[in-house]
């Protein structure tokens, strides 16, 4: 068909021009690296004497840079995303935020919304000597690595951080989602939630066609113009299930699965173990 | 006496970590506890050190890069408490 070549030709040319813009950005961000690291580190080292306050400006600082990243990639078709898309039903207070990890913009795209946030890190990342520092300013907290003990230490610090009035976000599968499913859930988010006493918000993130994730990286970016949405599945209150995090976890993974049924044609699936279990019999409040 | 020690510790696995469904006699001695194993996480990793702190008296450090293979399974975590009570008694003869 004459209307189809043409239409793959467009598709072609666009694309062309998306990897251009991809070569472009990146160019012009590592080229302006060196300056946005020293402001950042500037204001580190300026706002030192009261820890928590540094760390909230540090992270509404992080939240404009990723707004304007937004800005900056949607301008150029790279992919699409509004920060300001209402997100309703999220609480006013500290919380801790969970949502599964299909992109890696989800975690620019959360930030860019709640205008601040604590993250766990991974320790390799920030144990870096330039990062760290500035990781450590901006109020992350490191993420327990190998040694399964040390995960005490992340909780309390978490803890601590909710202390703080600034949402923690915490992605349950520790990894990037694979296609049409999840990785099984860690419990550090939920335990953490109990604990604090806060509620736990279930978001949702779509990135369609599907980029930056494993399968599609930086410099292969998808057809047509990836589109970037997040959505608030649920918020509980973990006095539902008398602050046992175990429940509330089994409550969010179920809640997800039935999600991602609900999205997802049956072929497209990823093995779903959870799909094969017993529906919850937990029932959830609305915070 | 060394079976003792990986019975108590089954028991206190199963009762400490509310396993409902999971008789401390079926948990094999040198089965992975997390993961494809017992299928336990860090939280109950954590919640495991209070408890063998606790019951036998053997604090586990934070950052102890050995800790993972400690906790391995019921084998090498009884394995554990055994060296960190000689080595108590011997710092402490009386």
């Amino acid at each position: 068909m004459p209307q189809d070549r043409q239409h793959d030709r467009f598709g072609a040319l666009k694309r062309a021009i998306r990897q251009c813009n991809v070569v472009i950005t990146v160019g012009l961000y590592t080229a302006s690296m060196p300056f946005a690291y020293g402001m950042f580190a500037v204001l580190c080292f300026l706002w030192r004497k009261d820890e928590r306050r540094r760390a909230q400006r540090l992270q509404r600082v992080t939240a404009f840079a990723y707004r304007s990243m937004h800005r900056w990639l949607t301008w150029l078709r790279i992919t699409r995303f509004d920060h300001r898309q209402p997100l309703s039903g999220l609480p006013s207070g500290p919380c801790v935020v969970i949502a599964n990890h299909p992109t890696l913009m989800d975690i620019t795209s959360i930030t860019a919304v709640l205008g601040s946030g604590t993250t766990v890190v991974k320790p390799a990342l920030y144990r870096r000597r330039m990062i760290g520092p500035l990781l450590v300013g901006a109020g992350h907290v490191e993420g327990p690595g190998a040694d399964p003990i040390s995960t005490g230490r992340v909780v309390d610090e978490v803890v601590r951080r909710l202390a703080w009035g600034m949402p923690a976000i915490i992605f349950p599968e520790g990894t990037r989602s694979p296609p049409g499913g999840f990785q099984r859930f860690g419990r550090l988010a939920f335990e953490v939630a109990c604990r604090a006493r806060v509620p736990l918000v279930s978001l949702t993130v779509r990135c369609e066609p599907v980029y930056l994730s494993k399968e599609v990286p930086l410099f292969r970016p998808a057809h047509p113009t990836p589109r970037l949405g997040l959505g608030v599945l649920a918020v509980d209150d973990p006095a539902v299930v008398d602050h046992d995090s175990r429940r509330l976890r089994q409550l969010a993974e179920e809640r997800y699965h039935s999600w991602l049924r609900e999205l997802v044609p049956p072929s497209d699936r990823a093995y779903d173990p959870a799909a094969e279990e017993p529906e919850c019999q937990i029932r959830s409040k609305t915070v | 006496m060394s079976d003792q020690i990986e019975d108590r510790l089954k028991k206190l696995i199963v009762d400490t970590l509310a396993l409902e469904d999971v008789d401390p006699a079926s948990i094999e001695t040198d089965a992975p506890l997390f993961g494809e194993g017992l299928g336990l996480d860090s939280i109950d990793a954590l919640e495991l050190a209070l408890a063998i702190h606790k019951d036998f008296g053997v604090r586990t450090k934070e950052n102890d890069e050995k800790n993972r293979e400690y906790y391995y399974s019921v084998a090498s975590l009884a394995q554990f408490i055994r060296d960190k009570q000689a080595e108590a008694a011997a710092a402490d003869p009386a």
